[in-house]
């Protein structure tokens, strides 16, 4: 018996170990050398010379830094709760059509996950160019004159954080609607039959029983937009790109324009610890919550 | 049977022999990243010189994307030895390059093999591509920033003289004036110039600041002495057009083209990059009569803001270029100065003074008319941290951006700069 035992987990150990193998060489291992690297002084290229926690100590003074975190956060909450919300909105309108009408509806949502950010980035910034943009025909009866959304720096943040809940949404609402479907008709036929409102039911049967796919979406998305750089960097090019940093911005910033690789490893080291620490929050706080 | 086998063997071995005598080509492998309408000029040149050297060198030309992504593929490649041949560079780059060990020397050797010299460039652009008194670079052309202007809208203002050129500019009271004159004779702008992007409004800045004789400085004296206060007042003259409604405000760089050339604007600062765009709209009949000039003198003396595109050779590490492939390489920059009559077409004022001293160019217009800035260019300073798409850039972008607009003034803006400048380390 002891003998087939072994054999199991070397058979075990021999399947396991090409993921290993190469999930250590692609990630351990670089992240490893990230770390190192935040403890030297070294440019975007080569080695440098060890200084221990000198870039630590600059980066907790680091005013720019403390800049990007605020902004970063503040992207979070603008899109991680309103965009799932809205995708579970539109998941339950969609889930109520039939036929080709839902096909196509459902289309419509998640055309904008296949655009590449580029593209995205030159459809809206032209639509709201300040001169000649179509939606400045909305800003400007509100606002009195059309503005540059681009660099009026209240505006920046919250407009990017609308594209990117446009932008992001599809995956979201194909999510809930799959969780949508699973849900058996039978229950809300009971209900209907015991008299509940829609308001009970959404309540007591559609909220609980979708809750996984919440936790999943809300949890993907809010590792996704921690990660925020493309649509910022794309859109404040060139104009106030200190105040509207955000961290993963910062660290493209310090590393390939001010050639800095020791201290961009540092903020990156520095991310990597804050979006585990939120990842798991959000998960404990999830679970209790499913538990109860 | 063994006779045949034979006679086979021999005659694919003949065949293989000859082919690989008649590749003996070179192949050189080109990163630009000219885009746009400079871009297809390049293009053209390419394509000229691969027809003219069929059989004997072939040049494989792909164009990368401008600014930061350029700069840092080049470092990373170099560093591994995966580089190309030869490159354009921005010559206000070269400080940052040579201090990364990223560029080849130039050698006086080389430059007799090209038969060019000192004498063959202007003095600005041959200082820009040296560092510590060596060659890194061959200077290609200059481009500077010009005033367009469109002739019909200043000649119903009355701001055209005999000469068929602008008059009553100089002066920043003088072009407020005419600006004003401009607005109350219908035009929606005075000028469009860049305003939502202070990293390329920072090109009209710097020359003002230049134009009052004061300097940025260099690593460790940033804007010393009174040069702080000359590069408030230069701000204050582009905030003090949009304040008074002759310039658009948080404006974008695509968006003063199209302002000027639909009219709406009746001038407009840019680089020499949009003379093609002007001339090919003009062919299609699609343009009013417009002309471009020198920066006017705003402050005391002439000058105005420039950069050079020039050739470099990266430095692949582990992998230096052969003889053959140097050989080649030589040949294709050699050809490149000697055909850049060309490339005066897109706007840029040739290095090569064989070519702007040249009867064809100087019938160019409007390159012949806003050539004699060539007298007056600045360029960046020599640091590692300034040039295109740098540290230096992306400071004015975040100082300046607000002051032009009037969030905050220009004196604050300035301050801030110097704080930004003076930390960089």
């Amino acid at each position: 018996m002891l003998k087939s035992r072994r054999n199991e987990i070397l058979t075990a150990a021999v399947l396991v170990a090409p993921f290993v193998a190469i999930y250590g060489w692609l990630f351990i291992y670089p992240t490893l050398q990230m770390v190192q690297l935040s403890l030297t002084d070294a440019p975007l290229i080569g080695a440098g010379n060890w200084i221990g926690s000198e870039n630590y100590a600059q980066l907790l003074s680091d005013k720019i830094f403390h800049t990007a975190v605020w902004n970063t956060s503040y992207f979070v909450i603008m899109t991680v709760i309103p965009g799932t919300a809205v995708a579970l909105a539109i998941a339950l309108m969609v889930s109520r059509l039939r036929g080709w009408a839902q096909s196509i509806i459902l289309a419509a949502f998640f055309l904008p996950y296949v655009l590449p950010v580029t593209v995205v980035y030159v459809i809206w910034d032209w639509m709201l160019n300040v001169q000649y943009g179509v939606l400045q025909h909305l800003i400007t009866p509100i606002m009195g004159q059309p503005v540059n959304v681009w660099r009026r720096l209240p505006w920046l943040l919250p407009m990017t954080a609308l594209i990117t809940v446009w932008w992001t949404n599809g995956l979201s609402i194909l999510l809930f609607l799959a969780g949508l479907r699973n849900i058996p008709q039978e229950i809300y036929e009971a209900a209907q039959l015991d008299g509940a409102t829609r308001w009970q039911v959404f309540r007591r049967i559609t909220w609980p029983l979708i809750w996984p796919v919440t936790v999943l979406c809300l949890t993907i998305q809010l590792i996704l937009q921690m990660k925020i750089f493309d649509q910022v960097y794309l859109f404040s090019m060139g104009g106030r790109t200190q105040a509207t940093m955000v961290l993963v911005q910062y660290i493209f910033d310090q590393a390939f324009v001010h050639n800095k690789g020791g201290y961009a490893a540092t903020i990156a080291v520095a991310l990597f610890v804050i979006v585990i620490a939120f990842s798991v929050l959000q998960f404990q706080a999830l679970r209790a919550r499913s538990a109860q | 049977m063994q006779s045949t086998w034979k006679k086979l063997l021999l005659s694919a071995a003949l065949v293989v022999a000859t082919a690989a005598g008649a590749s003996a080509k070179e192949t050189v492998v080109w990163w630009d990243f000219l885009g746009g309408g400079d871009g297809v000029r390049m293009k053209k040149l390419i394509e000229d010189f691969n027809a003219e050297h069929k059989d004997s060198i072939e040049i494989q030309a792909t164009t990368l994307d401008w600014g930061v992504p350029f700069y840092t593929k080049v470092q990373t490649s170099a560093a591994v030895g995966e580089g190309p041949d030869v490159m354009t560079y921005h010559a206000s780059r070269i400080p940052l390059a040579v201090s990364q060990g990223v560029l080849a020397e130039i050698t006086p050797d080389d430059m007799k093999i090209m038969g060019l010299s000192e004498a063959s460039f202007a003095s600005a652009p041959w200082s820009a591509v040296h560092v510590d008194g060596k060659q890194y670079a061959v200077p290609f052309d200059t481009h500077p920033i010009v005033l367009y202007y469109n002739k019909d809208k200043l000649a119903a203002a009355g701001l055209i003289g005999d000469n068929g050129l602008p008059k009553d500019l100089n002066g920043v009271d003088n072009f407020k004036a005419a600006l004003k004159k401009l607005k109350d004779g219908g035009s929606k702008w005075g000028i469009s110039t860049v305003t939502a992007d202070g990293s390329f409004s920072f090109r009209t800045i710097y020359s003002l600041l230049c134009q009052q004789g004061g300097s940025i400085g260099s690593d460790g004296h940033w804007l010393e002495g009174d040069n702080a206060d000359k590069l408030a007042k230069a701000v204050q003259v582009i905030s003090d057009w949009v304040s008074n409604g002759y310039n658009p405000s948080y404006t974008d760089y695509p968006t003063t083209v199209a302002l000027f050339t639909s009219g709406d604007a009746a001038m407009m600062i840019n680089g020499v990059w949009e003379v093609p765009t002007m001339t090919d709209l003009a062919k299609q009949g699609k343009l009013f009569n417009w002309g471009a000039i020198e920066l006017p003198v705003f402050f005391d003396k002439p000058c105005t803001y420039s950069d050079s595109h020039s050739f470099a050779i990266p430095n692949n590490a582990g992998k230096p270029q052969t003889p053959e492939k140097h050989a080649a390489v030589l040949e294709v920059i050699k050809w490149m100065e000697g055909h850049s009559l060309f490339w005066a077409t897109a706007g840029h004022i040739p290095a090569n003074k064989a070519v702007t001293d040249s009867a064809e160019y100087k019938a160019m217009q409007p390159q012949a008319t806003y050539a004699t800035l060539a007298a007056n260019m600045i360029y960046d300073p020599k640091s590692k941290f300034a040039g295109v798409a740098s540290p230096l850039f992306d400071a004015a972008g975040n100082a300046f951006t607000a002051a032009i607009n009037g969030e905050t003034s220009p004196a604050d803006a300035v301050a801030d700069m110097k704080a930004t400048l003076n930390a960089l380390k």
